[in-house]
């Protein structure tokens, strides 16, 4: 089954709650990435070191930032991945699991650039 | 607050964002801003907590918080809210993923006000935010009522104890009108020959107080204090700058207040005073200030009057103290005047002295001889009143009442009641002499008697006296009903303790009305140097 990374009526519902401003949807899906790097490295670092108590936290703050721009599969990776950490005190296939989350950030960051770039080009309606 | 509109009616709030993803806070903010909210961002517990104790930043209305934070989580934020009296009071609303229901209901166990999902509604964000706004308002304004309650409450608890004392009371009054209205700076000026002169103040720079005391403003369009003086008014100036009438002066370009109020301090109608609130910056005060000031305004009048009243007393103590004994004038103000005014008993000496013939005397003469013979027996005798320290109750007509050991306590309260007794009737000589040869025969007749008796405050309101009640009192004024024209007749026990210091003799047992059986007489000897000058007087009858 191949999900989309960017779940479209997660996208639109965002693009309502600002009222239609693309602009500033487009400062968001930034502030996203932005983080989301930071986050992701965060996780791998962690993983590199065998941190689990160092995983909670970028795994929780990637969460929230993709539930909100529509990348649901990366969402519930890092929220399956935060409650490991959380409970168990050690997480099992943290390299496999981390790498997952790297890569479906990865085609998520594709997605919402790709979606934006042809926007800009058609100056068609909005969402990837 | 600068923001506006779009919240749909409800009032815009200053909402803090506490979120360490910036995603979140930046979204937030951006739905705050359009709902009309003023949106502060944080982002841990830790930044939140100083931005919210930070007392150069205004004042936040709903926190929404996240939970999972770095430095200062969720739990720590709620938990140091509760524990902060001026903080606790801060609705917050939880920011949770929907995976997170136990925490949700541990954060509502802890205080906060209403939870949030992460993906946020903004329509469910819109309710939510009010519903806390609400809550935040009610609270706001219960808070301030309790605080104007307790401010005034202050103010007038500072004018019973200092009742009299005008700067304690405008320097209360000036204080709590700055607080409560928020004003950067207050004075009440009092008129004084024409101008209004600063009498307290609260809230200035020394250069400011200094400026404002060496300038007296006189009622004029130029100036709020001389608007109100002309009107009688409260008077608003929104902008001191935008005012054309306005004449702004060095005092306001030190300080650079422009907003303005002014309410009158009045007395019977006139602006006795102004009261005036400035602040620094373009805020019109509300109508709840202007009607808070003008309360301040009339507790200041009230105090102006309390002032002047004892300036009155002071005045009338001062005149009444020249024929009554001190003693008396000052226990009218006196801490203890009450007490002792409320009733005692004690042992005390009165003595009682009027003129034999004097009804004849009244008929036969002109008035004005009459009030002018008066005048001279009562100054004569008030004086030697207040020599003696006695205490003078009665003074009407030819009677004359004096208690001694009360209200002040003296040892020798006998030996004075006597020896000022003597010397009345010294002076008396003269007085009597220079009547003679008007024809008219006039002398004193003196009554002294020591005994237990209850004193305090006697009459009725608007009329009252002090006096006592006793047999020494009803003794002392038979006794100089007894007594001859230059007699001076005292009981037994005035007699016992004055006997080794005043020569006296016993004159016998008299039957007195209102006593049961005949009481022993004295009469105090002649001075030797009276005795050839009251001698030359021929006796009278008592009248």
């Amino acid at each position: 089954m191949t999900e989309q990374p960017i779940d479209a009526k997660t996208f639109d519902r965002l693009v309502d709650m600002t009222g239609g401003d693309m602009a500033f949807v487009d400062d968001l899906v930034d502030t996203y990435l932005d983080d989301g790097r930071q986050q992701v490295d965060a996780l791998l670092r962690a993983q590199a070191t065998g941190d689990v108590e160092a995983m909670i936290r970028p795994a929780h703050s990637l969460k929230s930032g993709s539930l909100n721009v529509g990348a649901l599969r990366l969402g519930e990776l890092c929220r399956s991945l935060e409650e490991t950490a959380r409970g168990a005190g050690a997480v099992p296939n943290a390299v496999d699991r981390v790498t997952e989350i790297a890569a479906a950030f990865a085609s998520a960051s594709t997605a919402l650039v790709k979606a934006r770039a042809d926007r800009t080009e058609s100056g068609g309606p909005p969402g990837p | 607050m600068t923001v506006s509109g779009g919240n749909g009616g409800s009032l815009p709030g200053r909402i803090l964002v506490v979120d360490d993803t910036p995603f979140n806070r930046q979204l937030l903010a951006r739905l705050l801003g359009g709902l009309g909210h003023e949106p502060v961002e944080a982002e841990d517990g830790r930044q939140a907590l100083a931005r919210l104790r930070d007392p150069d930043q205004p004042p936040i209305d709903v926190i929404l918080l996240d939970i999972v934070m770095p430095e200062m989580d969720g739990y720590e934020v709620l938990a140091t809210l509760r524990d902060d009296p001026a903080l606790r009071h801060i609705p917050v609303i939880v920011i949770t993923g929907v995976d997170e229901l136990d925490s949700v209901v541990r954060c509502l166990e802890m205080g906060a006000a209403d939870y949030l999902p992460k993906t946020v509604d903004p329509a469910i964000l819109k309710a939510r935010i009010a519903a806390s706004l609400a809550r935040k308002r009610l609270h706001d304004a219960e808070r301030e009522a309790i605080d104007r309650q307790g401010a005034t409450n202050e103010v007038l608890a500072i004018m019973s104890r200092s009742a009299f004392d005008l700067q304690v009371v405008l320097d209360a009054v000036v204080r709590a009108a700055v607080r409560l209205c928020r004003a950067d700076y207050g004075v009440a000026y009092v008129l004084d020959v024409g101008a209004y002169r600063v009498a307290a103040s609260a809230g200035g720079t020394p250069e400011l107080d200094a400026w404002e005391r060496d300038h007296p403003i006189r009622p004029g369009r130029d100036s709020v204090v001389g608007r109100v003086a002309l009107i009688g008014e409260p008077i608003v100036v929104d902008d001191v700058l935008a005012d054309v009438e306005y004449l702004t002066t060095p005092g306001q370009k030190t300080s650079g207040y422009r907003t303005l109020l002014g309410v009158p301090i009045e007395q019977d109608g006139m602006v006795s005073g102004v009261l005036a609130l400035t602040r620094n910056e373009v805020r019109p005060f509300t109508e709840a200030e202007r009607a808070l000031a003008t309360g301040f305004g009339e507790q200041a009048a009230i105090g102006i009057a309390n002032a002047r009243l004892l300036e009155t007393i002071e005045r009338q103590r001062g005149q009444l103290a020249r024929f009554l004994s001190p003693q008396v004038a000052q226990l009218v103000s006196s801490p203890e005047g009450e007490a002792l005014l409320a009733g005692h008993r004690r042992e005390i000496t009165a003595m009682f002295c009027d003129l034999r013939n004097f009804t004849g005397f009244s008929e036969s003469a002109e008035p004005e001889e009459v009030l002018g013979f008066l005048r001279r027996y009562h100054a004569t005798v008030g004086g030697l009143v207040v020599e003696h320290e006695g205490t003078l109750e009665h003074f009407a007509g030819d009677g004359i009442m004096v208690f001694f050991n009360d209200p002040a306590l003296q040892d020798d309260h006998a030996a004075r009641a006597v020896r000022m007794a003597i010397a009345i009737r010294e002076r008396f000589v003269e007085i009597g002499e220079e009547w003679r040869r008007r024809g008219h025969v006039l002398q004193v007749g003196i009554g002294i008697a020591t005994g237990y008796a209850t004193m305090g405050r006697i009459g009725f309101e608007g009329r009252y006296d002090y006096g006592g009640v006793g047999n020494a009192i009803i003794l002392a004024s038979r006794l100089s009903g007894e007594a001859a024209a230059g007699e001076i007749l005292i009981s037994q026990r005035t007699h016992a303790a004055v006997d080794d210091q005043i020569e006296a003799e016993a004159a016998g047992e008299r039957q007195l009305k209102g006593f049961s059986r005949p009481l022993p007489v004295f009469r105090v000897a002649e001075a030797v140097g009276a005795e050839a000058a009251a001698g030359a007087l021929p006796a009278a009858e008592a009248s």
